[in-house]
């Protein structure tokens, strides 16, 4: 019997470093504690950050040229191989988190004797030389009559929040065993199980069924952005599917009964078991022009539903419908009406077309020069800068509205495509007012703009006018004839080849600008001769193009005759005009699209997921926070006072002894306060005892 | 049965040394702030929406409560709701005009959110000095100076960000937001957080001589404030995004910086750590040494640290996950703040088990703690610097 308990049977009373072996190792142990080891814990935990710093290092999700570009293409290929572009997707990731949770379950398993029996053990039966061994123990001695010793002892305890128990031995010494803090041990089973609830959870919401499903051939990823009765039919998904979370735009008055889920490089379609209605969609702004709020009135309407649902969603406020949510997660257009008109930039006549199209829509345009189309893309109805400081001192604000753009683009029959953004209504720089038009031909660069000088009126009626005087260089002869007459003394050849040249200097300008010119130069005239025909060819350039603007503001009444002087305004409006023209060569194809009107349009971004594993997400969140809490903040701590008769005199020996099954500074500070305290109490009650005996 | 009664008789022995925890000091204390907190809801009542009046009467339970753990706490507390009331009732004397941090001399000087921020950078630079004098002088007063210094510096800040909350309102009632939305504003709430803990662990295990060690972090941080501030001006209170207007911001940024203060203040004791331990090799009883305290000491500071900060870092990512739920339609969504939260906890989770398990202390896990920090700071500005994502809060 006392043998017995001689041998500590529970490994509690070892350090951990102590477990020895089991000598029955047969394979699947090996395994099995391979598999719940920290050391596998700690390498996973690890090897998770790394997959994460990549992940959010190395951008996800991008188009695969965009790589190529970053990485050449062998590494390209080598990281594409890794599935480092989706690595919360990789099989290799998957496995890790798996092999996470298989680990964290069979480290809970496996603990999972030894730490409940741990929580209920008192260890009141512990052994003499063992309960010395403890990390923290005192010896002393006192005269006090065992009772006494042994009911304080047990009322400290308590006071202090243990629960004790009592063991007495044949020889008659007793053992007052403590415990508290049993909780501890829960924490380590709240923590270490939310870990695997939490893993299972977004497990069920994670797409590994749609992987499956790709690697049986049932489901593929639709790449083409086509509409929706042309997508394949296994790009499309039915409501059985468990758990997804995408996005649709629907636009105001417009309803949606699918949903576009992102998958691997395409995108999949989602039909919903309901359909929702866009009935108004509102923004407010900020005075600096950010966005305050964007909201929807929505109507859901359901076959199951006697009434439909109608709420408005805002960002944070989502609504939410048996298990999915719909939440608002962005704003753009909805296909907004445009009046546009468009006019040719080489056409020697005043032909400008109109159209009425929309945003998202296609317009083919047949010009002399080719089939060109126009794809409308967005359209914004406020663009606010920042305002100068000038104009700050002068209004007060801080920023300021551009108005109205449109973004499109124009692809010609070989596919190259330049893209736009065009103003609607005039802005000012530097005093002046110009139609402010960007064009691009990569999406990569910023866009150059085209500054359209406005007349007085704020039209750019004046500016196609003189463009098409440009154009048109019969109207240069006859005007040159007529204000310019043949000399009688030259004769008529070199008049008309004076006025030639000017035709072909006034074409060259059309085409490149002053730049085209000193090419011109520099490519058909000797060296030597190159200055002053410049020279020359400069002065008879501007001769042109100031009597064709002479000409024009004649016909808009500004001049009554040629040699008149011009107001300032006309002065820089020319200066902007020609460069402007001098712009038009790197504009792309040769027309310039004029917003006449337009009908706004908006169309809400919607995001609707079906979670079902985000409620056992949560639920694993909140054990673990309550695990984690009690593992650091409570502390599971054992006591022994065991207390004995001396074998050498009268009186007792007492034994005290704690251990905390964690090393911290505070166990030792605590015991000593419980061994002072019952010092304290023997001296006290030993001199009440002397004093008694005095007096009696 | 005999032994029950026998053991409650023991049992009256401790009824007399009994503390009643229900102190007068305790008892004002509740009141004060329980008094504060209904005034504080009826004046601003009409703003709030059934969560954010939970989260005002739970912060309120919740500062009762550390007032009585942490009894320095107390005064700190009515240093700051006095300061802060003033500066209140001053910009209310001058008619709610945001110009009155021009004009009224004590906002302009003091507690305006520019002033009190600005006093605060320079008390914490200059309580980084003199803790460092502290070392080496072994002057008690110079100590105590120091630490002084810190709550002061802590007070301003406190204030800084109340008045500035006000101050967002008063600029244009749009703007109107807790200042824990942008890099700049969170920086302040890291630095006042960071100080206030490391306080807490100086008084309770008088672990001065570590006070210029974490005030080394947080003056680095008050140089990026001052750099934010002067050259990006970054200080000027602008409105929020949609995403940001939630009553989720209110909880899930203040346990964030629970965790990055008590990191960053574990790193730095590791710093001390290493230092102590090297210089301890060579020569034993230098006066260095001497001053510091003993390394099992700053490996338990250390530990304690990175316990309470592991424990606040759990709160908020599961708070921001519901957040990010509520405002993004997703819990998870491998987004790189996101991403970088969980690589900072994952990190710390392994440096408790290899401590649990193999019984590691003192230099390796110090410098684990250490490398832990530039996680943390990754984790923290890295991320807004250098990665896009849905976070889109103060990009650099
Ligand atoms: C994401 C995964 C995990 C997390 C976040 C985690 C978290 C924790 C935390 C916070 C502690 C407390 C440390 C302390 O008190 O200082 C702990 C303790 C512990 N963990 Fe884990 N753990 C994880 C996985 C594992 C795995 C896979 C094992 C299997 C070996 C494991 C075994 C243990 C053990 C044995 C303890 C000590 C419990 C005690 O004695 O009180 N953990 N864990």
């Amino acid at each position: 019997m006392a043998s017995q308990a001689e041998i500590p049977q529970n490994s509690e009373l070892r350090t951990r470093r102590e477990i020895p072996k089991k000598p029955k190792t047969n394979r699947s142990n090996v395994f099995m504690s391979f598999l719940g080891s920290m050391n596998l814990a700690v390498t996973l935990l690890v090897m998770l950050s790394i997959a994460s710093v990549i992940g959010t290092v190395l951008q996800q999700n991008q188009a695969v040229q965009d790589y190529i570009i970053k990485f050449g293409p062998f590494w390209h290929e080598v990281f594409g191989m890794l599935g480092l572009y989706h690595v919360y997707g990789a099989a290799w990731f998957v496995l890790v988190l798996v092999f996470l949770l298989v680990s964290t379950s069979v480290c809970v398993v496996r603990h999972t004797p030894r730490f409940t029996k741990d929580m209920r053990r008192f260890n009141e039966s512990l052994s003499k030389k063992a309960i010395a061994h403890q990390p923290n123990n005192a010896l002393f001695e006192t005269n006090m009559a065992m009772e006494t010793q042994q009911g304080y002892a047990q009322a400290l305890l308590k006071h202090n929040g243990y629960r004790t128990k009592l063991h007495q031995r044949q020889d008659g010494s007793i053992t007052v065993a403590g415990l508290k803090g049993t909780f501890n041990r829960l924490g380590y089973f709240f923590t270490h199980i939310s870990i695997v609830i939490i893993c299972l959870g977004g497990l069920l919401d994670s797409n590994l069924l749609l992987k499956f499903r790709e690697l049986t051939g049932d489901l593929k990823a639709e790449t083409r952005s086509v509409s929706l009765d042309e997508i394949n039919q296994e790009s499309w998904l039915g409501p059985e599917n468990l758990s997804f979370r995408g996005s649709v735009n629907v636009p105001e008055g417009d309803k949606s009964d699918v949903l576009f889920l992102p998958y691997e490089n395409g995108y999949l379609v989602q039909k919903l078991p309901f359909t929702i209605v866009n009935e108004a969609f509102h923004i407010e702004y900020y005075d600096t022009g950010m966005p305050k709020s964007f909201k929807s009135d929505l109507i859901l309407y359901a076959e199951e539903l006697d009434e439909p649902i109608k709420q408005t969603i805002e960002v944070n406020k989502p609504l939410y419908y048996k298990n999915y949510a719909i939440y608002q997660s962005s704003f753009g257009d909805g296909g907004t009406e445009l009046n546009l008109k468009v006019h040719p930039l080489l056409s020697p006549i005043e032909n400008s077309i109109p159209i009425e199209t929309a945003i998202n829509k296609v317009e083919p345009l047949k010009t002399p020069l080719g089939v060109f189309k126009a794809e409308f893309v967005d359209f914004k109805m406020h663009n606010i800068v920042p305002t100068t400081e000038e104009e700050q001192a002068k209004t007060g604000k801080k920023v300021h509205n551009n108005g109205p753009t449109m973004i499109f683009k124009v692809r010609n029959d070989q596919g190259k495509a330049w893209e736009y953004e065009n103003y609607m209504i005039p802005v000012k720089q530097e005093e002046r007012w110009f139609f402010m038009s960007g064009v691009r031909s990569s999406q990569a660069d910023p866009y150059r703009y085209l500054f359209i000088p406005a007349d007085l009126d704020r039209k750019n009626t004046r500016f196609f006018k003189y463009l098409v005087m440009l154009n048109n260089p019969i109207i240069t002869r006859k005007l040159m004839r007529e204000l310019y007459p043949k000399n009688p003394d030259n004769d008529q050849k070199s008049y008309d080849n004076q006025i030639e040249l000017l035709e072909q200097l006034q074409v060259l300008f059309r085409q490149k600008g002053f730049n085209g010119i000193s090419e011109f130069v520099s490519k058909s005239v000797p060296k030597e001769e190159q200055e002053r025909v410049s020279d020359f060819y400069f002065g008879q350039t501007s001769f042109v193009l100031q009597t064709l603007y002479m000409e024009l503001l004649k016909q808009e009444g500004r001049v009554e005759a040629h040699n008149e002087d011009i107001s300032e305004f006309d002065k820089i409006w020319f200066e902007d005009a020609l460069n402007a023209i001098t712009g038009l060569s790197a504009y792309g194809p040769p027309m310039y699209f004029e917003m006449v009107s337009f009908t706004e349009i908006q169309a809400t971004g919607l995001q609707i997921t079906k979670s079902p594993g985000k409620d056992i997400v949560y639920f694993g969140s909140a054990l673990l926070i309550i695990g984690v809490f009690f593992l650091f903040y409570v502390r599971q701590r054992r006591v022994w006072v065991l207390i004995e008769r001396n074998p050498d005199k009268d009186g007792l020996k007492v034994t005290m002894a704690a251990k905390d099954n964690k090393k911290l500074p505070e166990t030792t500070k605590e015991f000593e306060s419980l061994v002072k305290q019952v010092k304290d109490y023997n001296i006290k009650i030993n001199t009440q005892d002397s004093e008694k005996e005095q007096k009696g | 049965m005999q032994t029950n009664t026998q053991t409650e008789n023991f049992m009256d022995e401790f009824k007399s040394s009994e503390q009643s925890s229900l102190t007068v000091r305790n008892i004002g204390w509740t009141l004060f702030v329980t008094i504060i907190s209904i005034y504080g809801w009826y004046e601003y009542r009409n703003f709030m929406d059934i969560y954010e009046v939970g989260i005002l009467f739970a912060t309120a339970a919740t500062l009762i409560w550390l007032g009585a753990f942490w009894k320095s706490f107390q005064p700190y507390t009515i240093w700051v709701t006095a300061l802060s009331v003033l500066a209140l009732w001053t910009y209310h004397s001058y008619g709610n005009a945001i110009s009155a941090n021009e004009e009224a001399f004590f906002l302009k000087y003091l507690i305006s959110s520019q002033a009190a921020i600005m006093w605060m950078n320079a008390l914490f630079v200059f309580a980084t000095v003199v803790y460092f004098v502290s070392i080496f002088n072994k002057s008690e007063f110079t100590g105590k100076t120091a630490t002084f210094l810190v709550w002061t510096a802590a007070t301003f800040g406190f204030v800084g960000m109340l008045v500035r909350w006000r101050e967002s309102y008063l600029i244009n009632f749009d703007y109107g937001h807790i200042p824990v939305s942008s890099l700049y504003e969170v920086f302040i709430l890291f630095v006042v957080m960071t100080a206030l803990i490391y306080l807490y662990y100086e008084q309770k295990y008088k672990t001065r001589a570590l006070g210029g060690f974490v005030m080394l972090v947080i003056s680095a941080a008050v140089m990026f404030i001052l750099w934010y501030t002067f050259v990006r001006e970054a200080h000027v209170i602008q409105p929020l995004v949609p995403a940001l207007k939630s009553w989720w911001m209110k909880i899930h940024v203040p346990a964030n910086f629970v965790g990055y203060g008590t990191f960053s203040i574990a790193a730095m004791v590791g710093l001390a750590y290493i230092i102590t331990s090297k210089v301890k090799e060579k020569n034993p009883n230098s006066r260095f040494v001497k001053a510091m305290p003993s390394l099992e000491v700053m490996d338990d500071v250390m530990y304690k640290n990175i316990a309470l900060g592991f424990a606040f870092f759990t709160i908020a990512t599961v708070l921001g996950a519901m957040w990010a739920a509520e405002a993004w339609g997703g819990y998870w969504s491998w987004d790189p703040k996101e991403t970088w939260a969980l690589i900072v906890w994952l990190n710390y989770a392994a440096w408790l088990h290899i401590r649990m398990s193999k019984g590691w202390r003192g230099t390796p896990m110090a410098w684990w703690a250490l490398i832990g920090l530039f996680v943390t700071t990754f984790a923290f500005i890295g991320v807004n610097m250098f990665l896009t994502g849905l976070h889109s809060y103060g990009e650099l």
